[in-house]
C-alpha cells in the first residue's frame, strides 16, 4: 500500500519536474496564449527583453567603424550571416555575389534570437519589423537602440520589390471590374493610411493583431516611407500608389532569374523564359465605374502574406473606411502566417487576390501558376542586415 | 507442397505490387486528379516526379545522407538509451513500471513542439550551423526513440518462461550470469518488436525536426521549401525520396530480423 502510493508520488513530482523543463524554454514556442511566433515579414514573439545585452560603452566612432564591404566579407567569412529562406534571401544571396562570395546562410528562426545570441552577426531583418523589435524597447523589443547599423539592400544595388498584391490570371480576364475596382480601392487606403499611420495602426491593431499597439504605430510608420519612397530615393506621390515601376520590376526580375535555384527542369526553362507581361499587368491600375461598369463578383478575399499588421494597413483602412463599399465589393481580409502559401491559395481558388513578394510570384509562376500582380504596394525593399556596432570596429 | 510455397509467395508480393501497379495507372491517367478534384500541378504525375528524381540525383542524395545521419544517429542513441533504462528499471523493479510510464509520456510530446525547444538549448554548443543543428536534429529523434524500446524491452527483460528464474536460482547462479545468459537473449525478439516501432518513427522525427532546424539541409526541409516557393514537382520528388527512405529502412530491419531471429522464433 505504501509503497505504492510512495511510487505515484514520485512519479507525479518527476512528471511535473519535466513538464517545467519544457515550458522554462519560451525560445522559437509560443510562452503566451495570443502571441505566436514571429516571421520573416511578421510580428513579434514576446521574448525576454535583453536590453542588459547591448553594452553600455556604446562605441558610435565612424572613425573605428569597418565599411559595409569589409563587414559583409568579415560576415561570410566566418559563416555568420542570416536569413529566413523560404524565398527571402534572394537579396542576400545577389549581395553576397556581388562582392564575390558563396551565397551560404544560417537559417533564421522568427525571432531576433541568434542576433541577440550572437549565432548570427549579420541578420536579416525588415526595417518595419525586425529592427524595430531589435532597435526599441517596447513590449517585446531588445532595446539596442543606436548601437546597431543596418546595411540596405536598396542603397547596395541588389534591392528586389516585395509586398504586392496579385490574383490569378484567368480571374482577372473573367473579372476585370473587379479587379480594377478592388485595386483602386485598396490603393485608396494605402494612400490614407501612409499619410496618416498613427490613425492606420490603431485601426489594425483594433482588426486583431499579434504585436503591440506600439510595433503596429513603429510599422505603421516605417511601411509608409517603403510605400512612398522609390529604390533611388525619389518620393512616390499618392496618386502613384501601387505603380510598377519598369526599371524597378526588370531588376527585380533579373535578380530572381540569377538568384532563383531550381531543381525541376521544366520550371527553370520557364523562368529563364519569363517576361514582366508574364507577370504583371498595368491594365488595372485604374478604376472608372461609368466607363468600365459594375464589378462582376461582388463579394471578394485577400489572403495577406502574414498575420494582420501594419504591413498591411493599406487594406484594413480601406475597409474601414468604406473605400470597399463606395466601389461595391465586400472584402474578406484573410490572415496569412506559418507557412500558408499566398500563392497556391490564389492559384486554387481558396481566394480571389493575395499579397506576396514578386520573388515568391516569380517561383509560382515558373512552377506553372499562372498568376497576375496586379499593384506593387511597396516601392523599395525594407530588408536590411543588421550588425552590432561592437562586433565590427576595427 | 512445392506450389504451395510458391503460391504463398506469389501472393505476398504479387498482390501488393499489383495493388501498385493499379495505383499507378490511376494517377498517371489523372483517374485520380479527379476523385481528387486536384490538378496536374498540385498533384504532379508519377513521371515527371521520377524525371526529377533522375534529373537531381546528386542533390537529391546528398540531401537524402543528412537525413539517415539524423534519422539514424537518432534511432541509435535512443534504441541504446532506452535499453539502459529497461535495465535499470528491471533491477530496480519497484520504481520501474512507475518510472517506465514517465518515459512513455515522453513519447505524446509533440515533435513540433519538441524541435524549437531543443532548437534552443543547444544553441551555444558549437559556431558551426551545421553541428549544432544536427545534434538538435538528433537529440529530437532520440526522444521519440527512446519510449518504444524501453517499454518493449523492459518486457523482454522481466518476462521469462516459467521457473526459468527458479531454475538459475537453482545452480546458484549470480545475478549477473542470469541477467547476460537468461534475461538479455530473451529480450531480443522484444527488442525488434520496439525497432518495428521506432524506425519509422526516427524517419518521420527526422523529416519533421529540418522543418524547423537551423541548417536548410534534409528531404523534409526541402519538402517544405519548395512547398512555400510553389515548386510541387519538386516538392513531391522528396515526397517520394521520403517514402523511399522510410520504406528502404524497415526492409533492412525485416531482413536483419530474419537473420538474427532465425533459430529463436517460435
Amino acid at each position: 500500500m505504501k509503497a505504492e502510493r510512495k511510487r505515484f508520488l514520485l512519479a507525479g513530482v518527476a512528471a511535473i519536474v519535466a513538464c517545467m523543463q519544457f515550458t522554462a524554454c519560451s525560445g522559437g514556442t509560443p510562452s503566451s496564449g495570443s502571441t505566436s511566433s514571429a516571421s520573416s515579414d511578421g510580428s513579434s514573439a514576446a521574448t525576454e527583453s535583453t536590453a542588459a545585452e547591448s553594452s553600455s560603452a556604446a562605441e558610435e566612432s565612424t572613425a573605428g567603424a569597418m565599411t559595409h564591404e569589409e563587414i559583409i566579407r568579415s560576415a561570410a567569412a566566418e559563416g555568420m550571416v542570416g536569413n529566413w529562406g523560404l524565398g527571402n534571401e534572394y537579396e542576400i544571396q545577389a549581395l553576397l555575389t556581388k562582392y564575390g562570395l558563396p551565397t551560404d546562410y544560417i537559417t533564421q528562426d522568427f525571432t531576433m534570437d541568434q542576433f541577440d545570441s550572437d549565432s548570427v552577426k549579420l541578420a536579416s531583418a525588415m526595417t518595419y519589423n525586425e529592427l524595430g523589435l531589435v532597435v526599441n524597447s517596447y513590449d517585446g523589443g531588445y532595446g539596442y537602440g543606436d548601437t546597431v547599423s543596418t546595411i540596405d539592400m536598396n542603397d547596395e544595388g541588389v534591392a528586389m520589390l516585395e509586398d504586392n498584391l496579385f490574383t490569378s490570371k484567368a480571374f482577372a480576364e473573367a473579372n476585370p471590374n473587379t479587379v480594377k475596382a478592388f485595386v483602386s480601392a485598396s490603393m485608396k487606403g494605402w494612400a490614407y493610411a501612409c499619410e496618416h499611420p498613427d490613425e492606420a495602426a490603431q485601426i489594425v491593431f483594433e482588426a486583431g493583431s499579434s504585436v503591440s499597439a506600439d510595433h503596429q504605430a513603429y510599422m505603421a510608420s516605417e511601411v509608409a516611407k517603403l510605400v512612398t519612397t522609390d529604390m533611388n530615393g525619389n518620393s512616390v506621390s499618392a496618386a502613384d500608389v501601387g505603380n510598377m515601376d519598369e526599371a524597378a520590376m526588370q531588376q527585380t526580375l533579373d535578380l530572381a532569374k540569377q538568384y532563383i535555384i531550381l531543381e525541376d527542369s521544366a520550371a527553370k526553362d520557364k523562368l529563364a523564359s519569363l517576361t514582366l507581361d508574364d507577370i504583371r499587368s498595368t491594365d488595372y491600375l485604374s478604376y472608372d465605374p461609368a466607363t468600365d461598369g459594375a464589378p462582376e463578383k461582388t463579394s471578394v478575399s485577400v489572403q495577406l502574406k502574414w498575420l494582420p499588421q501594419a504591413q498591411f494597413m493599406g487594406y484594413y483602412v480601406a475597409a474601414a473606411k468604406g473605400y470597399y463599399d463606395e466601389v461595391g465589393l465586400t472584402v474578406d481580409i484573410i490572415s496569412g502566417g506559418g507557412d500558408i502559401s499566398e500563392t497556391t491559395a490564389v492559384y486554387n481558388g481558396t481566394v480571389d487576390f493575395g499579397v506576396t513578394w514578386v520573388s515568391n510570384l516569380i517561383n509560382a509562376n515558373a512552377g506553372g501558376m499562372e498568376l497576375l500582380e496586379v499593384a506593387q504596394v511597396y516601392q523599395r525593399s525594407g530588408l536590411v542586415l543588421v550588425y552590432k556596432n561592437d562586433n565590427y570596429t576595427k | 507442397m512445392k506450389t504451395k510455397k510458391w503460391l504463398g509467395i506469389l501472393s505476398s508480393v504479387g498482390l501488393p505490387l499489383l495493388f501498385g501497379v493499379v495505383i499507378f495507372v490511376l494517377w498517371q491517367t489523372q483517374v485520380l486528379h479527379s476523385w481528387l478534384g486536384t490538378d496536374t500541378i498540385t498533384l504532379p504525375l508519377p513521371t515527371r516526379i521520377s524525371e526529377i528524381i533522375s534529373q537531381n540525383k546528386d542533390s537529391i542524395g546528398s540531401q537524402v545522407k543528412m537525413t539517415l545521419i539524423v534519422a539514424l544517429g537518432g534511432l541509435a542513441a535512443g534504441s541504446v538509451m532506452g535499453y539502459l533504462i529497461a535495465v535499470v528499471a528491471s533491477i530496480f523493479r519497484k520504481w520501474g513500471a512507475g518510472g517506465l510510464t514517465i518515459v512513455s509520456a515522453f513519447n505524446a510530446i509533440p515533435i513540433v513542439a519538441l524541435a524549437p525547444v531543443i532548437n534552443n538549448w543547444t544553441r551555444d554548443v558549437s559556431n558551426d550551423v551545421s553541428v549544432r543543428s544536427t545534434l538538435a536534429k538528433i537529440i529530437v529523434v532520440t526522444i521519440s526513440c527512446t519510449a518504444a524500446m524501453s517499454v518493449n524491452a523492459f518486457r523482454g527483460l522481466t518476462e521469462l518462461k516459467p521457473f526459468s528464474e527458479d531454475l538459475m536460482t537453482s545452480y546458484a547462479a549470480p545475478k549477473i550470469v542470469v541477467f547476460t545468459k537468461l534475461r538479455l537473449p530473451n529480450s531480443l525478439p522484444y527488442v525488434f518488436t520496439a525497432l518495428r516501432v521506432s524506425v519509422p518513427a526516427s524517419v518521420i522525427g527526422a523529416l519533421v525536426t529540418e522543418y524547423f532546424a537551423e541548417d536548410t539541409v534534409g528531404v523534409g526541409r526541402q519538402i517544405r521549401e519548395n512547398i512555400v516557393k510553389g515548386q510541387y514537382p519538386t516538392a513531391w520528388a522528396y515526397i517520394a525520396t521520403a517514402c523511399a527512405i522510410g520504406i528502404g529502412m524497415y526492409i533492412i530491419l525485416m531482413l536483419v530480423e530474419r537473420m538474427v531471429l532465425k533459430r529463436r522464433r517460435a
